[in-house]
């Protein structure tokens, strides 16, 4: 295998890199302010909830499992923590402390998923289905009706600047920073055996049942990051704020290189993914199609990246 | 001084089977032992029970001279036991060096994954097999691109970097070639020369006697004899494994005709794990296909119905050449398949009897459309034959027990008139009382013109069946059985890849 190959095979973004850059050039051709620092800014916050989903999801891919209720988890921890946040009285600790119950509720979310699919051994498309319908219903409990809102203190200082630097990219550095944190470790490398070949794995000796419930609160946490992003974005609270995400996730992780069968890909590519599937969006929004096309040529666009990412691996294994 | 492993008296029971009812062993610190045993003697039962995987219902283990409690592999590995999987322990996805190292990642200070750890431990590790290595093999490729040799490779280097004292290989040779064969018995004498102890199992009989130290024989569960390899022979040893065994109850017929032409014929064929195999079958005969699980047999059967088509070698049937590319051609040449693995290869599971015969005359027939009560007499007709019991043809086939569900899927082919009949292991997990049926029957069958290839993986019946019986080693036929040659001992030692 030539060195240039290798490289290719172990960094199975690269094809969504490859995406990303076409499309930037076609967004950046039909919309020539795209690379000002604010048009960049505003996209790239706009794209940070779908990211954060995305990461976590790969994860639970990566095991061979895939988590249907990351929307509905995103959903009940925003009103969760508007809601604390007004009772505790808006003030910045109080925010502090919203914000980590909101976090410790997005994990929880994830440990009941991952002791049902893992634990109780019940198919995960259809557990995590099941359960985002009652965490979904749970926020209906919490905040029947969209409203509430949060202090100015919460979406200013999302929206702003820390050291000059936007706060949004600060959260994405930090991001980054999990993820190549998460991928140093020997866990990463369980997440992808025991999604790669489960019997194989507990053979070896690996813990298959906590690694697959450590995958699941991983991705309740990241769940949780997006929600208290999207409560900095709209600074309210919304029982049906997460609806779209758990698919929009699932096609960030898939454009990016994770394979669905689990067992290969990263939470890098998740990020890329996120951020091409934003852009096809923007691509076809400035290209100005008849209104009632939009829909079809954004779906047809999203199946060629996601068919050029599998075909392109599939080839490489054949060779 | 106590020795490395004791185990005594120790039995297993799954369900109603017996696997293991009085095993032992002893293996010595620094001592290559070999474990010898027919198909179903228990030595794979007890690998497991000493490696954690399976938990003894009875007996004594010990390990280092202690009582060892094993209720997880994790136990045994703690203890310093490692097993050899075959191929079943990888992650196809993962890379060679992560395969190698799954679970003991190598790391730096804080926990980290360290690139240049796992790289220097590989390649030392790597380096023993370096010449026998082959094509496209690097630390960092994918096991799944991968050889099946060098697959197995990965296996033992998987194993040996664990630094376990004792090894038990389960047919770890079976991939290799001679090379690879002749290193890796080189890495065994070196670990035994550092008091590392390996327990081997291989189906070849002259590898256990170019390794081994000590061999310890089971037959029908029960460990019968133990030898120094210095002081016996392959006879002696080939005795313990058979034993005193009662002269087979032959169902008796009359010889066919040695005239009788064949009903079909194979030449050469060859695929992935099979090599040049040819044969023959008359009309009115009944080909045993023997040896150790897995040697070749289920896929040549395979082959001739055309599931696994072969690479290379020509089918004739009735002495016409015929491709035979997937099952509807072999079908349609009036060759039927029966597997003794029901739920994979035979049942559809949640329809009716009625539909679990049908399929295959559909496909004989190459019917489109059909009134099914045209069909019944008939395929209540095939079920009669058989003794079969149920309740109607459309009550559902998991409503049978597994000896009646078998029986319908016999009846499936007696329904098209099958000339020649392939059975894979049938009568597996099957009650004596359907077995006998289903033998007589395929006596019967035989009588009336049929050519029957047999594999079974109970001595016994082929032994009672058979009029001859081909046996494998490898992939390969190392000897045929007719006559006097037809008993236990034969049927053993040529198991073992001796010719008889």
């Amino acid at each position: 295998m030539s060195p240039l190959l290798r490289f290719m095979t172990s960094r199975t973004w690269l094809v969504a890199l490859a995406a990303l850059l076409v499309l930037v050039a076609i967004n950046w051709y039909l919309q020539p302010n795209l690379m000002t620092p604010r048009v960049v800014r505003s996209n790239l916050s706009v794209f940070l909830p779908v990211a954060l989903v995305a990461i976590g999801q790969t994860y639970v891919i990566l095991a061979g499992d895939i988590d249907l209720s990351v929307g509905a988890i995103v959903s009940l921890v925003n009103v969760i923590v508007v809601s604390l946040i007004a009772s505790f009285g808006g003030d910045v600790p109080g925010i502090l402390g919203a914000m980590a119950i909101g976090v410790g509720v997005g994990i929880a979310c994830g440990l009941v998923n991952g002791f049902l699919v893992a634990v109780l051994r019940l198919q995960s498309i259809v557990s995590t289905f099941a359960t985002g319908i009652v965490f979904g219903a749970l926020a209906l409990l919490v905040m029947p009706t969209a409203g509430g809102s949060v202090p100015s203190v919460y979406w200013r200082s999302y929206g702003g600047t820390l050291g000059g630097v936007p706060v949004i990219y600060w959260i994405y550095g930090v991001s980054l920073l999990m993820v190549a944190f998460i991928a140093a470790r020997p866990f990463f490398k369980h997440l992808a055996a025991v999604g790669g070949h489960r019997a194989a794995s507990f053979q070896t000796g690996l813990p298959t049942t906590r690694i697959r419930i450590g995958a699941y609160a991983l991705c309740g946490l990241f769940s949780a990051f997006a929600a208290l992003c999207l409560t900095g974005e709209t600074a309210s609270g919304d029982p049906l704020l997460g609806q779209a995400l758990a698919l929009s996730s699932i096609l960030a992780v898939v454009v990016g290189g994770t394979a669905l069968a689990g067992g290969r890909g990263s939470a890098f590519g998740s990020i890329l993914g996120a951020i091409v599937v934003g852009t096809i969006s923007n691509v076809v929004f400035f290209a100005r199609p008849p209104f009632e096309y939009q829909t079809l040529i954004e779906g047809a666009i999203t199946l060629a990246a996601l068919a050029g990412g599998v075909l392109v691996a599939r080839g490489r294994r054949t060779q | 001084m106590a020795p490395l492993l004791d185990v005594a008296g120790v039995a297993k029971r799954f369900g109603a089977v017996t696997a293991l009812s009085d095993g032992a062993l002893r293996v010595g610190t620094g001592e290559i032992h070999a474990l010898l045993g027919a198909n179903g003697s228990g030595k794979s039962t007890l690998c497991k029970i000493i490696a954690g995987a399976v938990a003894r219902d009875a007996g004594v283990l010990q390990l280092h001279g202690a009582d060892a409690v094993l209720k997880h592999p994790r136990d045994a590995e703690r203890l310093g036991v490692g097993l050899f999987y075959q191929e079943l322990s990888l992650v196809p996805q993962l890379t060679v060096a992560d395969n190698i190292f799954l679970g003991h990642e190598r790391t730096a200070p804080l926990g980290f994954l360290s690139a240049r750890r796992k790289r220097a431990d590989v390649t030392a590790l790597i380096s023993r097999f370096a010449p026998v290595l082959g094509d496209g093999f690097s630390p960092d490729v994918p096991v799944a691109r991968l050889a099946a040799d060098q697959r197995q490779i990965v296996e033992i280097l998987k194993v040996l970097s664990r630094k376990p004292k004792l090894i038990i290989f389960d047919e770890a040779t079976a991939a290799l070639d001679r090379r690879q064969v002749a290193i890796f018995f080189d890495v065994l004498r070196e670990l035994r020369a550092e008091g590392v102890s390996s327990i081997f199992i291989s189906h070849r009989m002259d590898e256990i006697f170019a390794v081994s130290d000590r061999i310890t024989v089971m037959r029908n569960g029960v460990t019968v004899a133990s030898f120094a390899t210095a002081d016996t022979d392959q006879d002696a040893v080939v005795h313990a494994m058979v034993g005193d065994a009662p002269l087979r109850e032959r169902i008796e017929h009359p010889r066919p005709a040695n005239a009788a032409p064949a009903r079909i014929t194979l030449t050469s064929g060859t695929s992935r794990r099979l090599h040049g195999v040819s044969l023959s079958v008359g009309a009115g005969e009944i080909l045993g296909l023997g040896g150790l699980q897995g040697q070749g047999q289920s896929v040549l059967l395979q082959g001739l119905f055309g599931a696994a088509p072969f690479t290379n070698g020509t089918i004739a049937i009735d002495g016409k050449p015929v491709p035979v590319r997937s099952p509807a051609a072999a079908v349609r040449h009036g060759v039927a398949y029966v597997s003794g693995d029901r739920g994979r290869d035979a049942a559809l599971q949640g329809r009716s009897i009625f539909e679990n015969i049908a399929n295959a005359t559909l496909v004989r027939e190459k019917r489109r459309v059909f009134w099914p009560r045209q069909l019944k007499p008939r395929f209540e007709e095939a079920l009669k034959q058989l003794n079969t019991k149920y309740a109607s043809l459309d009550a559902p086939i998991g409503s049978l027990s597994g000896g009646n569900q078998q029986k319908v899927f016999i009846a499936r082919w007696l329904a098209t008139g099958a000339k020649v009949l392939l059975l894979d292991d049938p009568a597996k997990g099957v009650d004596l009382g359907a077995k006998a049926d289903f033998f007589s029957l395929a006596r019967g069958l035989a009588a009336e013109g049929a050519g029957i290839v047999f594999y079974a993986s109970d001595d016994a019946e082929l032994l009672s069946v058979c009029d001859r019986i081909l046996v494998f080693n490898s992939g390969r036929i190392t000897a045929e059985l007719t006559g006097s040659t037809l008993t236990s001992f034969h049927l053993t030692k040529a198991a073992y890849g001796e010719a008889a």
